[in-house]
């Protein structure tokens, strides 16, 4: 492999996993900050290395323009957007590979990235593909009067289907992460709700267009995780389950694989489930010349009725539990599934095939986040002047936050503060690991009015009891 | 509410000039276009439409921009070294030196007299729909605003958080912020006058006119 230099356009613990993956590859790196940003880890460890600039102040993650100005001043080959900010954005990974001076997007085609970045787009062609998805609007929506229309006839299919508290979803159709997304159960209350989300859409993603679902309520939140190339390989790294949400359909609790029937008892033949939909994803994958890491999302109802809902044209915050439980021949120790995507992405053919990748345990993940979940899972804004743990072997912490100084979270971002991930053999020995390895966590910190900071690491402590339950 | 206007008349006269930071909005190649010493104007017109000095051009991706004095005053302090080089983000490239002028001594008097809905946590503030559309009909219009009427929207951490006022009634009577902009925490969003309060506040206005030379 040539000497590359990839810019990391992103922030927090993300930069840091792409920053050490790089040099596990042998590439060079550079990495972009806020002021805001200034004192976290991922701008640190950039700067520690002093015989090269590594690390450069931009006014905005969202701005197109600064990461391009820094990628040519810094003389990058390549840029990783990791999760969030332009990951999805096909238009800027469109830029990057056009430009006079182009470089390598670390992620999907623009063309994949278009085609499946969007909700509606994936909803359509899953349609085509026969992959059955979430009844509802197949385009984004701009005009109140329509969406009422397709909100109403939801409504009284439900009330077809017997079902007795019919609700619908209004989401921000170029939203993601759980943001902008609300819950309608009475039809009057509609309106109310979709100015509200068109209002906050256009705000914050510049597009008020909106979505309308029927809202599934008994249901279990799965993934599929697929690495790809642009040779034409698909290979699968196993499911997940991400059904452990905060009541702002945020992510707080993963686990890989996404059944387990040997502890759980599932009305419905779970290892089919798993297999069926691993078998659509790839189906599909394979159907758009997929050729980079991607995770197909699903709800599974409690009749064992899998929907496609959308498909993640990016690395996930929750890929490292995929990566912890599975095993590619010949490789030493988990597979690294973000070196992997930076290998595919830079031309390299994958070099083994499914038969080659195996699975062994269950892993856990769990999101620490700043945040009150007695109160609606409000943000907490403060400074940290504490953060410990205690080192395990069965145990990685990816976190932004420095260990030795104190951190005051930006309140431009989410108060995520740490990423844990845990192995056991089994879902039973993960478990117990992730509840003592909980427990020696210490977090101190104080908030803008001197009060103590509030995380969510009694409720995480709570769900770990209720994972792969259905 | 009374103030002692004379204090306060001494205190800006005694603290008349103030230095404002010019930093870079974003990366670039910068080149200066003004020098150090150099008197510079601010915006001016009607709707502060006329840009003031051209102080430095920021070019980035073959876009130059061009970056305006948004105070009169002397330039003071300026970073010629960084003359023809990239220059990141925030970057502080030079001083203005600014004397305060007559509405700007009554700007700030009368926020000591205005009921201040302050900033609650640092964040991203938007005035509510409401108040953007009156303004943007009618800008010299004076709102009604009520307690338990809801102003602002914070947007912290990408959550959009409404923020109701909870002072006497009044009149809208100054927006401290541009509707987008991140707010420090405790700093003003709005200044509302009390209905009762309105004559009183145009004497103030008047007596600094009239004390007050530029």
């Amino acid at each position: 492999m040539s000497r590359e230099r990839v810019l990391i356009a992103n922030r927090g613990e993300i930069a840091i996993r792409i920053m050490q993956a790089c040099k596990d590859l042998g590439l060079d790196y550079v990495v972009v900050y806020t002021e805001e940003d200034k004192s976290s880890l991922h701008v640190r460890l950039a700067q520690k290395e002093n015989d090269l600039k590594r690390a450069y102040r931009i006014s905005n993650y969202r701005d197109p323009n600064e990461i391009f100005s820094v990628a040519d001043q810094a003389k990058c080959t390549a840029i990783h957007p990791g999760y969030g900010f332009f990951a999805e954005n096909s238009g800027f990974a469109r830029r990057a590979t056009m430009r006079t001076r182009p470089l390598t997007f670390i992620g999907p085609r623009w063309e994949v990235i278009r085609d499946l970045g969007s909700k509606i787009n994936t909803k359509r062609l899953a349609k085509e593909l026969h992959i059955p998805v979430i009844p509802g609007s197949d385009r984004s929506i701009y005009n109140e009067m329509e969406a009422e229309g397709v909100a109403e006839e939801l409504f009284f299919l439900q009330k077809e289907q017997g079902i007795q508290h019919p609700s619908v979803l209004v989401k921000a159709s170029a939203g993601g992460g759980g943001m902008g997304i609300e819950e309608v159960s009475r039809l009057d209350t509609f309106r109310m709700v979709y100015r509200k989300i068109q209002n906050y859409a256009k705000r914050q993603f510049g597009d008020e267009g909106v979505l309308i679902e029927q809202c599934l309520r008994d249901y279990q939140h799965l993934e599929v995780q697929l690495l790809c190339s642009s040779h034409g390989e698909v290979v699968h790294f196993g499911t997940r389950n991400c059904t452990i949400q905060s009541t702002g359909r945020q992510k707080r609790v993963e686990v890989a694989p996404g059944f387990d029937p040997a502890v759980c008892k599932y009305p419905f033949d779970a290892k089919g489930v798993l297999d069926q939909i691993v078998r659509y994803s790839v189906r599909m994958a394979g159907h758009v010349g997929y050729d980079n890491i991607g995770t197909w999302e699903w709800i599974v109802s409690r009749d064992g009725s899998p929907y496609l809902m959308e498909v993640n044209t990016r690395i996930q915050v929750e890929n490292e539990i995929s990566a912890s439980i599975s095993r590619i021949k010949g490789a030493t120790g988990p597979t690294n599934l973000i070196r992997e995507q930076i290998r595919v992405a830079l031309g390299d053919r994958l070099g083994f095939t499914q038969d080659d990748v195996s699975f062994k345990g269950t892993s856990i993940e769990l999101r620490i986040v700043a945040e009150n979940t007695n109160r609606g899972f409000v943000p907490w804004c403060g400074t940290i002047t504490r953060f410990d743990y205690l080192d395990r072997p069965w145990a990685r912490v990816y976190s932004h936050v420095p260990r030795d100084i104190p951190y005051k979270i930006p309140t431009e971002y989410d108060p995520n503060l740490a990423l844990v991930i845990i192995w056991g053999q089994d879902t039973e020995q993960a478990k117990e690991r992730a509840r003592q390895f909980q427990r020696g966590i210490v977090i101190e910190g104080k908030g803008m009015e001197g009060e103590n900071i509030v995380t969510n690491l009694d409720y995480l402590y709570d769900r770990i009891g209720y994972i792969l339950q259905f | 509410m009374g103030i002692n206007l004379d204090d306060l008349l001494r205190h800006y006269r005694s603290h008349i000039f103030e230095d404002y930071q010019v930093k870079t909005p974003h990366t670039g190649v910068i080149s200066f276009e003004v020098e150090e010493g150099q008197a510079v104007e601010g915006p001016s017109g009607r709707w502060l439409q006329r840009p003031g000095t051209l102080l430095y051009i920021l070019e980035r991706e073959k876009n130059a921009k061009r970056i305006y004095a948004s105070w009169k005053g002397q330039v003071t302090g300026i970073r010629s070294e960084l003359e023809g080089h990239f220059v990141e983000a925030d970057e502080l490239v030079l001083f203005i030196r600014h004397r305060l002028d007559r509405e700007e001594i009554i700007d700030r008097i009368l926020t000591q007299m205005l009921t201040i809905l302050r900033a609650p946590q640092q964040a991203r503030y938007f005035l509510s729909s409401d108040i953007l559309a009156g303004l943007e009909k009618r800008p010299e219009a004076r709102i009604a605003i009520g307690p338990g009427d809801e102003v602002v929207i914070m947007s912290l951490m990408k959550r959009d958080t409404p923020i109701s006022y909870r002072g006497e009634p009044g009149v809208l009577y100054k927006v401290y912020f541009r509707s987008g902009d991140i707010v420090e925490q405790g700093s003003p969003l709005l200044g509302v006058c009390p209905s009762d309060r309105l004559q009183y506040m145009q004497k103030v206005i008047q007596r600094i006119r009239t004390d007050w030379e530029d």
